[in-house]
This record gives structure tokens, C-alpha cells and sequence, in this order.
């Protein structure tokens, strides 16, 4: 606790001298060492709670209203903190080479300090226990964030996305008030440790405050439908923004999933369908929106919808196992949920750096523009490949290591037979259809902005990015390759995490160690897959020495005068699933096409994907205005509407006095 | 083992050869014709093999290495798939994941190497191979998970042992055999799905899709095709296999007869119909993942206590 108290000085300092200090590179390098130093005591501080398990308590009086804040750093708490501020650090990093062209103009210090804020909320709610203080670290991280977003504030479209953020993440503060509340009034205290006497025992209040918390927790991790804020702020945001929000940041949601479920201890059957029908919702319309997106970052964006759906997935299973009493559910469903959850982290943060380096490449992040970028920025793109294979779950990466979790969940035998089995296999079909459309998705992306030739001949590429770009991405790359490999790296890390979960459970040693059997022949088929390569790749060679393989144009099916701009665009690969799904994923449609033999003047036509909830919620909220100023208008008037509407205020007084003498009883 | 090891290999590696011939020969015949030696593919990959390639200005070192990324990991997919019935050289809980996962990488890849050429012909194929995979994949799922809960176990030769006992096992088993005949016509681009011997780019699928590979290149594309297609035949043939206590050379050996009568029906299916319209070919993936669900409700029934 001393090293953790230390870090969080250091890095209030940081952020103090990132905002005072003369010159931008100086700010820069305050944060950087600043974060540099918090990461190195954080680590020191939780890595042997990551690696032995165990627990401390402690408790900080405080004064008036607060009273007394309870510290508790756990195995969960230590696993979020030991990826989240590293990888903070590596996103600072990051932003000093990406905001370089502007430090001669703008106050970059205000990014670098708000970066040190992060790591600070990260410190605050991943060990703070007492709820006001846990709901400060929520608001810091929440307001840091927004300040983060509307970076290029001059753009009314990023300041509207910032604010469509700020609300949507309030909107999710109120949910968790009113859980904290109704937990307060039947406990009388804010500890987390006392809400378990309140949330241990089935009664239609526990199940009240269940949904409420899943739904905070739910709007903060961008699950659908609360994800409308996501694909605007990603897509505004600066590169590292992006990245730390989408893999770091918004973590603390499932965070607080987790940490909710083991005070609950022995959940119900229904939470967990609740959770899994929930996740498989968020997974399958996420990744059916990044199959159509033209700009980059809002497709990775859709694609974090996607992701915290998988993770999620994990954890019902989790919880299906712990209400069936199943300890090798609990096992696969949490070690698979929690380890989704950090490579989700790894390999979101490479795409999203990978981006931010092709637009400070070439300024443009719209697909149907790029093009040919990998033979001028190789490593960016190789490391865009590499991510996207990951994030599409293909072997030998990291990706596909959780899915593989949450699939051995999803189709074990220790699920009872029957219609509980048919409904889980259902689910594992979902996420098969889910790898398949991101993998088709990520190809899109990768092979729009890096294969083929150039779209746009006013789109320059100034080449490959710096050091400090590059650097990030490398890292984060090689923990993809290296979870992928050696699966037991990444077990290695979730394993104590989950044991709290299996404790629950009453799990045996034997129950423990199922995930690590289950992955150690994943890893020696991942080096076979990687070995009969090489060795095709040496025959290949050996086959190519002594002969030059010609070099001529792309055949073009006997059509002489092709133009790059006849390329096949991201608008017309993702048709024909578009076509498919058009009733999730709407697609505007603007066209004046060519009437007649002999057409005069020029046809032109336009598609956009929006998104549906977006556009359904502000269609309700104008026409639930107009009904509104429509009702208060004729409510004084006209004697017959007016005693409707007082009939129907009654009804619904007399069903609530009702419902809640039903509560109290 | 070690014999039922090379032996595996030998299917593994030699067998696709022959399995083409044997389609193109079934094909040859209900057209009157002759049809080319059963060994002709083996023949033209030789040839391939011995050309120089000639590659597109535009592409880069994803072009070259994508069809060796697909014939790896059909390789190794072959090794977690029971070519000769009971024997897996690589069995362990939940193979078929990784063994589509496979699957999976080897077509990114190819969509991948495709889209490098620039090519909008290119393009319009990975496209539809992007989309009909990821229609089929669901459909594979659903089968083998129907067949992990009908048989209570996990790996993929246990699985597809489920054998046609009593009628509702039997109708478990055909429906699976319809996911899987659908699926395997679904990934080897075969009729109705994808024509392969049509010249027409804008109809084709697969085809189009390799149409700058030459040699080597391309050698590794039809190669890992060709085995793409024993391996989807061979998984009919384990499901329909009855052989199953007569000892695993046996065993094998009527699993390798029934692969190669697989291969006949391939054949006789595409000289009998059309080639469907590509709007048709999303619903013919529903016929698949509907006759998987069928099977999985039955399961559910059957295990729920009905018989």
C-alpha cells in the first residue's frame, strides 16, 4: 500500500509538472518519467498479490462525509492494475510522437497531464472500496477522458462527440447512484465488504440492483445498446485517446462486473442468461457494424462493442457454472472472460496505434481513400496485420487463445443436456459467425489502406512514423505473438484472478488446472502451423534460386485502361453481408440514377451506414418532444383528454403503491 | 501407431490427387466423355511447380506468402481431422475449434493475397469468399456442437463416432451430414456454390480470387484446395461410417472407400445442376445451419428424456 500511496504521488507531481513546465518536450518527459516511476511501484505493489493470490485491507479515516476509506487490493484489482498503467505508460509514449507536429502550437502539456490522471483513476478505482471514493476515481476517469476526447476541440463535430460521450457515461453514473442507494439503504454503509450481506441473498431487490449495475457497468464498456457514444468518440479522439479508451480505460466497467459478481457470491441461473443473452447481442451487431464503416477508427471502434460482448460471453458461462455449481465452467467461463479482456487490451491499443500512425502518415482515415500504404509504411502495417489476425481469434495469437476458453465453456459436458446445452451450442455458432465477420472485416480494413495501389492521388503518404510511434506498437505486438505461442504466459497472469471466482465455487486443484491442459495443445499446433510454414517458405526458396520472377501489371481480365480508382472499394466488400443484415445495420441510401436511353446530366449515388440506435434514440427523443408539447397543449383545453391523461397518472400511482408494498413485503 | 501414422500422411498428403481425379472422372462420365487420368492433378502441380511466376507491380510480400499460409494451416488441419476414421495424429479437448480456426486463417489469408493485387475482379471474389465464410462457419459450429452434446464428448473423431443407431440418432446423424456435405461444398468452392472450371470472372468465387497466382504460387493454392476437399469428404465419410469396433485398418480403409464415393457425389451433384445464383448461395448456407439446428433440437429433446 506504501508503494501504491507513493505512485499516486508521483504521479500528481507528473501532472503538476506537465502542466507548468516551459516547453512541450519537457512536459512530455515529465509525464513519461512520472508514469514510468508510478508503473514501476504499482508493479512492485501488486505483483505479488497477481502471483501468490492473497489480500490486504486498509482502512483511511477520513473526515466528514465521508468518514473512512476502505483500501482492499486483491487479485483482481492487482491483474487490472498491472496491465492498465503500463499500458498507459506505452500510450503516453505514443502521444509524445503523435502530438509532436503541434507542439509548436498548442499546450500538449494538458494531454500529457491528463494521462497521468488516468493512471491516477486507475489506482483509485481498481483498490478503493468504500463507494464515494470509488465513485470519484469513476468521475475523474470519466471527466479525464472527455478532456481527452475533445482535444481538437476548434471541430464542432469532436466537441459533439465529447459531449455525446459525457452524457452517455453520466447516464451510466446515475444507474450506479441509484444501485449504490438502494444497496446504502439496506446495508447502511458505502463499504463494498458490507454490500455483501445485502447482495449474498436472493430477493427481488438483489435482482433490481443486478440490472442496474450491469446497465452502468454495461454503458461504461460500450455493450450494446449502449455503445452510441463509442464509434463518435473514438473516431474523434487523438490515436492514443482511442486506444487507451477503448482497451484501458473502459476495462473498468467489466472491472466492476467482476468485482460485483464475487460479492454476490452464488449468483442465480437468470443472471447468467441475462449476461450471455446481453454479451451475444453486443458481439453480433458490434462486429456486423465494423463490416460496413468507411473511417478506420470508428470501425475499431464498433469493434470494441464486439469484444467486451466476447468477454462477457465468458463470464455468463462463469456464472452458469457457479449457479450450477460447475467448477469447470467457472474455470473456462472466468479464465476465459478475464484473459479476453487483456487481449482485447493488447491487440485493440496496436490496431488503434496503427491507425494514428496512418493518419499522421497521410492525414485521411477513410478506407475508400487509402490504399498500397504497406510498401511505404511496412512496420505500421505489419503490425495493423498482425493485430487484426488477433483480434479476428485466428491461431497462432493471442485472440484466439481466450475465444478458444470461452468456447471449451460453451460446449462442455459439464453443461446439463438439454435445452441448456442447445441454447449454449447456439451461442457458439453466434461467436463462430462473430470470428468469421471480423475476420472479414479486418481483411477489409487491412487490405483497403495497405494492399493494392493507391485510391486518391490527392492522399500523400509522408512514409514510415518515428521511434516513439513505432516503439509502442512493438511492444504491444510482441505481447500478441507471445500470448499466442506460449498460452501459459497469459494463464500465467489470469490464473489467481479466476481462483477467486473458483473459490467460490468450491473448485478441486483438478478443476483448477483444466485451462492450462485445455491450451497446452493449442500451443504446439500454433509452432506446427508456424514450423510447416517455415518449412514451405525454404522449399519456396528453394524453388526461386537461380530464377527472376517477372514483373508485369495486374491482369485486369483483358480490359486495357484500368484506373486505381477502379479498384473494388470497402463499400461494395461488405455488400453482400450488408445486404444480408440490412435489418441491423441500416444503410442510408441517396441516389439520383440516370433516367432513360439517353441519360442528360449525371447520376451520383451515396451510401452511409449509421448507426440504428443512434438515429431510433434522437428520432424518439424529437417525436416524445413533440408528443409532449402536444399533450400540455391540449390537456387544458380539451376536457376528455385531460381526464384520460389523469386516469392514466392515476393508474400508474395506484400500480407503483402497489408494486412497492409488494417490495416491502 | 506409427503405422496408422504414416498411413495418415499418406492420405493426407497423396490422397487429394486421386479424390480430384475421381471427381473429374465421376463429372467426365455423366458428360460422355473419357475424362482426364485419375492422377492429372498431380500431374499439373508438377507442372507449376516448374514455372517461373510473374507477379503484379502493385503486389507485395503478402501476395507471395498467402498461399503458403493457406497450404500450412490446411496441413495442419489435416493432422487434427480423422482422415481414416478413428485415428487423429493430434486429438485433445475441442480440436474442431482450432481445426476451423485453421480453416479460417488459411482463408484470410487467401482473401488477403487477393486484395493485394488491386484488382477489382480480385477484390469482388475475396469479398464473397469473406462473406460465405463467415455464413458457413456458424453452420459448421452448430453441427459439431450438436454432435459434441449428442455424444457427451469433446474431440473431434469422438464426435463424428456418434453412429446412426436408433432413428433419432439417425436423424441427428443426417441432419449433421447435410451441414457437413453443404459446408465442405461451401469451402472447396465446389457446385452449387462456386463453379470451378467457369472463365467467366464474374461469376466465380474461388477462381477469381487465384487468377494472378502462377506457378508455385499456385500449385500451393489448388494443392490446398485439393486437400481442403479430401479433408471436408473424409469428415462425411467418419460420420457415416458404420465400421466402427472393426479395428481401426478397417476402419480406415472403409473411411478412405467412403471418401472417395463423397467425391463421386460432389462430382454427380455438379454435373446435375447449376450453379446457383450468387444472391441463392446465402440461403443454400441457411439449408445448412437450419439442418444443424434441427439436429440440435433433437438432441435437446432426445437428452431432455423423449426418445
Amino acid at each position: 500500500m506504501p508503494l501504491l500511496m507513493a505512485s499516486v504521488i508521483a504521479l500528481m507531481v507528473g501532472a503538476g509538472l506537465a502542466l507548468t513546465l516551459r516547453d512541450n518536450v519537457l512536459r512530455g518527459w515529465a509525464s513519461i518519467a512520472s508514469q514510468a516511476v508510478a508503473t514501476a511501484l504499482v508493479l512492485a505493489a501488486v505483483v505479488p498479490y497477481l502471483v501468490h493470490g492473497g489480500e490486504l485491507r486498509l482502512a483511511v479515516r477520513w473526515s466528514y462525509p465521508v468518514q473512512g476509506i476502505a483500501l482492499h487490493l486483491d487479485a483482481l484489482g492487482a491483474f487490472f492494475l498491472a496491465w492498465s498503467l503500463p499500458m498507459t505508460l506505452l500510450g503516453t509514449i505514443y502521444a509524445f510522437g503523435y502530438l509532436r507536429p503541434q507542439f509548436g502550437t498548442r499546450h500538449a502539456g494538458v494531454q500529457f497531464a491528463l494521462l497521468d490522471v488516468i493512471s491516477l483513476s486507475f489506482v483509485m478505482v481498481y483498490t478503493v472500496e468504500s463507494a464515494f471514493a470509488f465513485l470519484l476515481g469513476w468521475e475523474i476517469a470519466a471527466v479525464a477522458a472527455w478532456l481527452l476526447v475533445v482535444w481538437e476541440y476548434r471541430n464542432q463535430k469532436i466537441r459533439f462527440a465529447g459531449f455525446n460521450y459525457l452524457v452517455s457515461t453520466h447516464a451510466g453514473l446515475f444507474f450506479l447512484l441509484a444501485a449504490f442507494m438502494v444497496i446504502h439503504s439496506q446495508v447502511g454503509s458505502m463499504d463494498f465488504q458490507s454490500f455483501e450481506r445485502f447482495l449474498r441473498q436472493p430477493s427481488p431487490l438483489r435482482n433490481v440492483t443486478y440490472v442496474l449495475l450491469v446497465t452502468s457497468f454495461g454503458l461504461k464498456s460500450a455493450f450494446f445498446p449502449f455503445h452510441t457514444w463509442l464509434p463518435r468518440a473514438h473516431a474523434a479522439a487523438p490515436a492514443h485517446v482511442s486506444a487507451l479508451m477503448s482497451g484501458v480505460i473502459h476495462k473498468a466497467g467489466l472491472f466492476g462486473l467482476l468485482r460485483v459478481t464475487l460479492l454476490i457470491g452464488t449468483p442465480e441461473p437468470w443472471m447468467g442468461w441475462y449476461l450471455i443473452a446481453f454479451s451475444s447481442l453486443s458481439a453480433f451487431i458490434g462486429v456486423l457494424y465494423t463490416s460496413a464503416q468507411r473511417d478506420l477508427k470508428r470501425l475499431l471502434g464498433y469493434s470494441s462493442t464486439e469484444n467486451v460482448g466476447i468477454a462477457g460471453i465468458g463470464f455468463g458461462v462463469g456464472y452458469l457454472g457457479l449457479a450450477w455449481n460447475q467448477p469447470v465452467l467457472v474455470a473456462l467461463g472466468f479464465t476465459g472472460g478475464i484473459l479476453h479482456v487483456l487481449n482485447h487490451a493488447l491487440f485493440k491499443c496496436l490496431l488503434f496505434y496503427a491507425a494514428g500512425a496512418v493518419y499522421r502518415a497521410t492525414h485521411v482515415v477513410d478506407l475508400e481513400r487509402l490504399g498500397g500504404l504497406l510498401r511505404r509504411m511496412p512496420w505500421s502495417g505489419g503490425f495493423f496485420l498482425l493485430g487484426g489476425l488477433a483480434i479476428s481469434a485466428l491461431p497462432p495469437f493471442n485472440g484466439f487463445v481466450s475465444e478458444f476458453l470461452v468456447y471449451a465453456g460453451l460446449l462442455s459436458s459439464a453443461v446439463p443436456g438439454g435445452i441448456e446445452r442447445a441454447l449454449l451450442v447456439a451461442v457458439a455458432a453466434l461467436l463462430a459467425f462473430v470470428g468469421g465477420v471480423s475476420a472479414l472485416s479486418m481483411t477489409r480494413a487491412f487490405g483497403l489502406a495497405f494492399l493494392g495501389a493507391p485510391r486518391d492521388p490527392k492522399v500523400h503518404c509522408d512514409g514510415e512514423v518515428g521511434p516513439s510511434m513505432w516503439a509502442p506498437m512493438a511492444l504491444h505486438a510482441a505481447g500478441v505473438a507471445l500470448i499466442g505461442v506460449a498460452p501459459a504466459v497469459g494463464l500465467a497472469v489470469v490464473a489467481q484472478p479466476a481462483a477467486l471466482f473458483l473459490a467460490r465455487a468450491g473448485a478441486t486443484p483438478a478443476d483448477v488446472g483444466s485451462a492450462a491442459r485445455l491450451l497446452s495443445p493449442i500451443a504446439w499446433t500454433s509452432l506446427g502451423i508456424l514450423a510447416v510454414f517455415a518449412v514451405l517458405w525454404l522449399v519456396r526458396r528453394a524453388l526461386a534460386l537461380g530464377t527472376t520472377p517477372e514483373v508485369h501489371v495486374t491482369w485486369g481480365c483483358g480490359y486495357g485502361a484500368p484506373t486505381p480508382r477502379m479498384q473494388y472499394t470497402g463499400a461494395s466488400f461488405s455488400a453482400q453481408l450488408a445486404d444480408i443484415a440490412f435489418a441491423v445495420v441500416p444503410h442510408l441510401r441517396r441516389e439520383r440514377l440516370p433516367e432513360g436511353p439517353f441519360p442528360e446530366g449525371r447520376g451520383r449515388i451515396e451510401t452511409a451506414c449509421v448507426d440504428a440506435v443512434e438515429r431510433r434514440m434522437f428520432e424518439v427523443l424529437n417525436e416524445g418532444d413533440d408528443t409532449i408539447a402536444d399533450a400540455s397543449r391540449r390537456i387544458p383545453v380539451e376536457p376528455r383528454f385531460s381526464l384520460g391523461a389523469g386516469l392514466v397518472v392515476l393508474i400508474g400511482m395506484i400500480g407503483l403503491l402497489l408494486a412497492s408494498a409488494g417490495a416491502l413485503r | 501407431m506409427s503405422a496408422l501414422l504414416v498411413a495418415h500422411l499418406a492420405a493426407l498428403l497423396l490422397l487429394p490427387i486421386p479424390l480430384v481425379g475421381v471427381v473429374n472422372r465421376t463429372k467426365a462420365r455423366w458428360a460422355g466423355r473419357k475424362g482426364p487420368r485419375l492422377l492429372q492433378s498431380g500431374s499439373d502441380l508438377v507442372r507449376l511447380l516448374r514455372k517461373v511466376p510473374v507477379y503484379s507491380r502493385v503486389t507485395t510480400q503478402v501476395f507471395r506468402l498467402g498461399p503458403l499460409v493457406l497450404l500450412a494451416t490446411t496441413l495442419v488441419s489435416g493432422m487434427l481431422a480423422p482422415l481414416l476414421g478413428g485415428f487423429v495424429p493430434f486429438s485433445f479437448p475441442y480440436d474442431f475449434v482450432l481445426f476451423a480456426y485453421a480453416w479460417g486463417l488459411g482463408r484470410m489469408a487467401m482473401t488477403l493475397s487477393a486484395l493485394d493485387t488491386g484488382s477489382s475482379f480480385e477484390g469482388m471474389g475475396a469479398s464473397r469468399e469473406a462473406t460465405f465464410g463467415a455464413l458457413g462457419e456458424p453452420a459448421l459450429f452448430l453441427a459439431l456442437g450438436t454432435l459434441a452434446g449428442a455424444t457427451g464428448r469433446t474431440s473431434f473423431a469422438e464426435l463424428l463416432a456418434l453412429g446412426p443407431h436408433g432413428p433419432t440418432r439417425a436423424l441427428i446423424v443426417a441432419g449433421c451430414v447435410v451441414t457437413l456435405f453443404i459446408v465442405l461444398q461451401l469451402e472447396s468452392a465446389r457446385v452449387p456454390v462456386d463453379d470451378p472450371t467457369t472463365h467467366l470472372e464474374l461469376t466465380m468465387v474461388h477462381e477469381v480470387m487465384i487468377l494472378d497466382h502462377a506457378g508455385p504460387e499456385l500449385a500451393a493454392l489448388q494443392y490446398a484446395a485439393a486437400i481442403k476437399l479430401t479433408i471436408g469428404a473424409a469428415l462425411v465419410a467418419t460420420l457415416v461410417n458404420p465400421l466402427h469396433a472393426a479395428g481401426p485398418w478397417i476402419f480406415g480403409a472403409a473411411n478412405v472407400a467412403l471418401t472417395l464415393a463423397v467425391a463421386v457425389a460432389v462430382g454427380t451433384v455438379e454435373s446435375l445442376m447449376a450453379r446457383f445464383k450468387l444472391k441463392a448461395v446465402p440461403q443454400y448456407v441457411f439449408v445448412a445451419g437450419a439442418s444443424a439446428f434441427v439436429a440440435l433440437m433433437l438432441t435437446a429433446w432426445w437428452q431432455g428424456g423423449g426418445r
